[in-house]
């Protein structure tokens, strides 16, 4: 019992720690900016931004903007994860395609692919094609490197096992070797999702007509500071969100394996 | 009894590795292994047990000899072919009943069927109040009961057992020795055993196949000549198991010996 | 093709060819509007890396690369490494770093104009932001990896805190640390060309819209192969020093992936 007060003890006092360099950095810029120590017009008060926040969360124009990245998120998102995991896994089931396909990931996966961006908007347009292409090109490597890494490190006993037992060499591929290296596949696609949502917002921000890193730029040009923060958090809550719900979707998928932190 | 099921015959396996050239991990293996016999096979670490049961199951190519199951090529896995592995090598995302399920729903049984299937292992394992646990939710005994059963659960003809009680205490290990014997007692499945115990070898087996240090060739054959059922806390006392058990161990040693 | 592939630098140069010739096809028979062949763009690089004003421009970016990379790596390694070894510091920055995880770093470009003016100063920030992140995260890990037993037999040898930190902690986590850095060093990169695409008045970002208003699309695609040969670059480089500052170490597969 006063082992288990002890853990509890440590938990709050855990729990509180973490809460401290955020409470002390949201007194700070409430500080600042309440005591004038710098105009409103570069560092509004933590009130104003947020009350301005959540006006704009019932303001349909805002709303427009919100929907189209988020359209950009998960349709980017989706081609980014059908494709990785489906390449990951044809490359670790595959020798030829695995020597054919490493060392153009070797190259690939450094480059920053926002360079690429002036380029898809050349090819696609100003419209949501060259932005979820971006995403598809950014969230793509991670996904695609941890489903071949997953699945080439899965113990080969288990696949001995089914194929023993009468599966075929490729249904055991999409089926016990995909599921065995899900663990591995669902942090690529983690870090994918992640870098989604924070890539569609900068390409918004560098070549766009709509979207939440334009009403950004929009802000910034007009000098709107107020206007200018929200945008950020509002991605920032977007990005904590889906991390979130990703874990939790994580666990129930993971049900049965061993857990990892 | 008279025919011979297995006939290995002149398989050997070198495996090509990048760093250290051709490496043999598998001498020349001639063997022939009767049906329903119980077969096991002691040697040094390393000396390609493993491999050879590997080739037999059809999991890695033999490089030289051929694997004759039945009079029928060995070119593959086959659900003639049952391993059991050191590391269970459960699918964690199923749980136990799910795991004993595979092999019949792969054999086209009906999910009714399956079930009814992977039920009746489950009883022959003791398991069957544990059929909705997930394997990291068992002990190390169970989870090799659980792997037992599934393989069992897709009917082989031959079961290739690869050190399966190497992981667990010596207690779990001898229960779970005379479960292995019971259950091979109702149909005489044929077994293929490898093992680092001398006492389990001649234990469980009709013969023992003692190899040389690596690359692997079979030293001596032992027939054990000791009657059945066997009961573990008799033959302990049994002279000539005992002489078994030493003049196997005597063999071993001198081959330490060699080594050093 | 193994063969080939073992030859060091072949399979990159492969894959180059094999990457200019789809795009080549995707150029010129399917017709992707907007994608001249690449041949053009080639004979642009050369242009763009002997033009004075590119030439000063692209080498400010990366002086400006350079200084945040270092500043990042020197804050962010000292706080893993304790984040690693006191339960208390992790437990004060962890909530922290995961509400800062999601931000796009580069986005808050415009605000740190509006702070520090469009110098070198914000420039240098934001890469600093968008370096210590995952630099901190792989010292975390590195260091949380550290056996107690080492620490123990230091403490028993008489190594301070400090000490211990320094002389055990560090190099038992430098392979992990090496890591964080190599993704850093793609990450400053990618910081650098994207917070400069936003800002527009200096550096690749200038040349870029300057090319696209002008409709020298040319030079468009001749810079995102710059820019792609400095990303190869430093994740090249970065893991050839790592080999040989830690050829004992496993080597790592990990191939730097990230987002500004
Ligand atoms: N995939 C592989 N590549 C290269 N060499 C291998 C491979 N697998 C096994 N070997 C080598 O083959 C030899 C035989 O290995 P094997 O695992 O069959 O031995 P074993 O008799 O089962 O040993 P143990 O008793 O330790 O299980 C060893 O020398 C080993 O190093
Ligand atoms: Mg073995």
């Amino acid at each position: 019992m006063s082992a288990l007060h002890a853990v509890w003890r440590r938990n709050i006092s855990e729990t509180l720690a973490g809460a401290l360099p955020i409470v002390l950095a949201l007194g700070i810029w409430y500080v600042i900016s309440a005591w004038n120590f710098a105009p409103a017009s570069l560092l509004p008060s933590p009130v104003t931004v947020f009350r301005r926040f959540l006006v704009l969360l019932g303001d349909p124009q805002f709303l427009q903007n919100a929907g189209a990245t988020l359209y950009r998120l998960f349709v980017g998102f989706g081609i980014a994860v059908m494709l990785g995991i489906g390449i990951g896994i044809l490359a670790a089931g595959n020798r030829t395609v695995a020597a054919l396909m490493q060392p153009v990931i070797r190259v690939l996966a450094p480059v920053p692919k926002i360079a690429l961006y002036p380029a898809l908007v050349l090819m696609f347009g100003f419209d949501h094609s060259s932005k979820i292409a971006l995403v598809v090109a950014d969230a793509l490597f991670p996904i695609l490197l941890a489903t071949y890494q997953g699945a080439v490190a899965v113990d080969p006993k288990l696949v001995w096992s089914a194929r023993a037992a009468g599966a075929s060499q490729t249904r055991c591929l999409f089926t016990i070797v995909l599921t065995a290296a899900l663990p591995s596949i669902l942090t690529g696609a983690r870090i994918g999702l992640i870098i989604a949502c924070i890539v569609v917002f900068l390409a918004e921000m560098i070549l766009s007509t709509d979207g939440l890193g334009q009403l950004l730029v929009r802000a910034a040009r007009n000098f709107q500071t107020v206007d200018m923060f929200v945008p950020i958090i509002a991605i920032s809550m977007l990005g904590l969100l889906l991390n979130a719900a990703f874990n939790m979707l994580s666990k129930r998928l993971l049900v049965g394996f061993p857990s990892q932190n | 009894m008279a025919t011979d099921m297995i006939k290995i015959a002149g398989v050997s396996k070198v495996y090509d590795t990048t760093q250290r050239g051709r490496h043999v991990a598998l001498g020349d293996i001639s063997i022939d292994i009767a049906e329903g016999q119980f077969v096991s096979i002691l040697g040094p670490s390393g000396c390609g047990k493993s491999t050879l049961l590997y080739i037999l199951g059809g999991f890695v190519e033999a490089t030289t000899g051929q694997v004759l199951v039945n009079g029928q090529k060995v070119t593959g896995p086959g659900p003639d072919r049952g391993p059991v592995f050191q590391e269970f090598a459960l699918f964690p995302w199923k749980t136990v009943l799910g795991n004993v399920m595979y092999g019949p729903l792969q054999q086209g049984l009906s999910k009714e069927a399956a079930t009814a299937r992977a039920r009746e292992l489950l009883v022959l394992v003791h398991l069957q109040n544990y059929e909705g646990f997930y394997p990291k939710e068992l002990s190390g005994g169970m989870k090799q009961r659980v792997a037992l059963a599934r393989t069992l659960a897709y009917g082989p003809k031959i079961l290739l057992m690869d050190e399966p009680f190497g992981a667990l205490d010596a207690y779990t290990r001898t229960r779970l020795q005379n479960e292995l014997l019971d259950i091979w007692g109702r149909d005489r499945k044929t077994v293929m055993f490898v093992t680092h115990s001398v006492e389990e070898a001649v234990f469980l087996s009709d013969r023992v196949f003692v190899m040389t240090k690596s690359p692997g060739h079979i030293r001596k054959v032992f027939d054990i000549d000791l009657p059945r059922p066997r009961v573990r806390a008799e033959l302990l006392l049994d002279r000539r198991y005992q002489d078994y058990v030493i003049a196997i161990e005597r063999l071993m040693d001198e081959q330490i010996e060699e080594i050093a | 093709m193994a063969r080939l592939n073992a030859i060091p630098g072949v399979p990159v140069l492969i894959a180059c060819l094999a990457i200019l010739l789809i795009w080549d096809l995707l150029s010129r028979v399917v017709m992707v509007s907007g994608l001249p062949p690449p041949w053009g763009a080639l004979q642009e690089v050369p242009v763009i890396l002997t033009d004075k004003e590119s030439l000063v421009n692209i080498l400010a970016s990366l002086r400006r690369m350079s200084i945040g990379f270092s500043l990042a790596v020197a804050f962010a390694v000292p706080v893993g490494l304790l984040m690693g070894r006191s339960r208390l510091v992790a437990a004060f920055f962890n909530p922290l770093f995961m509400i800062i995880y999601p931000v796009p770093k580069a986005a808050l470009m415009p605000i740190i104009m509006l702070w520090l003016g469009v110098g070198e100063m914000s420039k240098i920030l934001v890469i600093f932001l968008g370096v210590s992140l995952p630099v901190i995260y792989h010292s975390y890990q590195g260091s949380k990896a550290v056996e107690e037993k080492m620490l123990w037999s230091a403490a028993a040898m008489g190594l301070g805190p400090m000490a211990r930190l320094l002389r055990v902690v560090f190099p038992a986590a430098l392979p992990e640390i090496m890591v964080g850095c190599r993704t850093g060093v793609v990450l400053a990169l990618i910081t650098m060309v994207t917070s400069e695409m936003i800002a527009r008045q200096t550096g690749i970002g200038n040349i870029f819209f300057n090319a696209l208003d002008m409709a020298q699309y040319d030079t468009v695609y001749a810079m995102i192969i710059v820019i792609g040969i400095l990303g190869f670059l430093c994740d090249w480089g970065f893991e050839a020093v790592r080999r040989m500052l830690l050829g004992w170490a496993a080597p790592v597969h990990d191939i730097a992936v990230g987002s500004a």
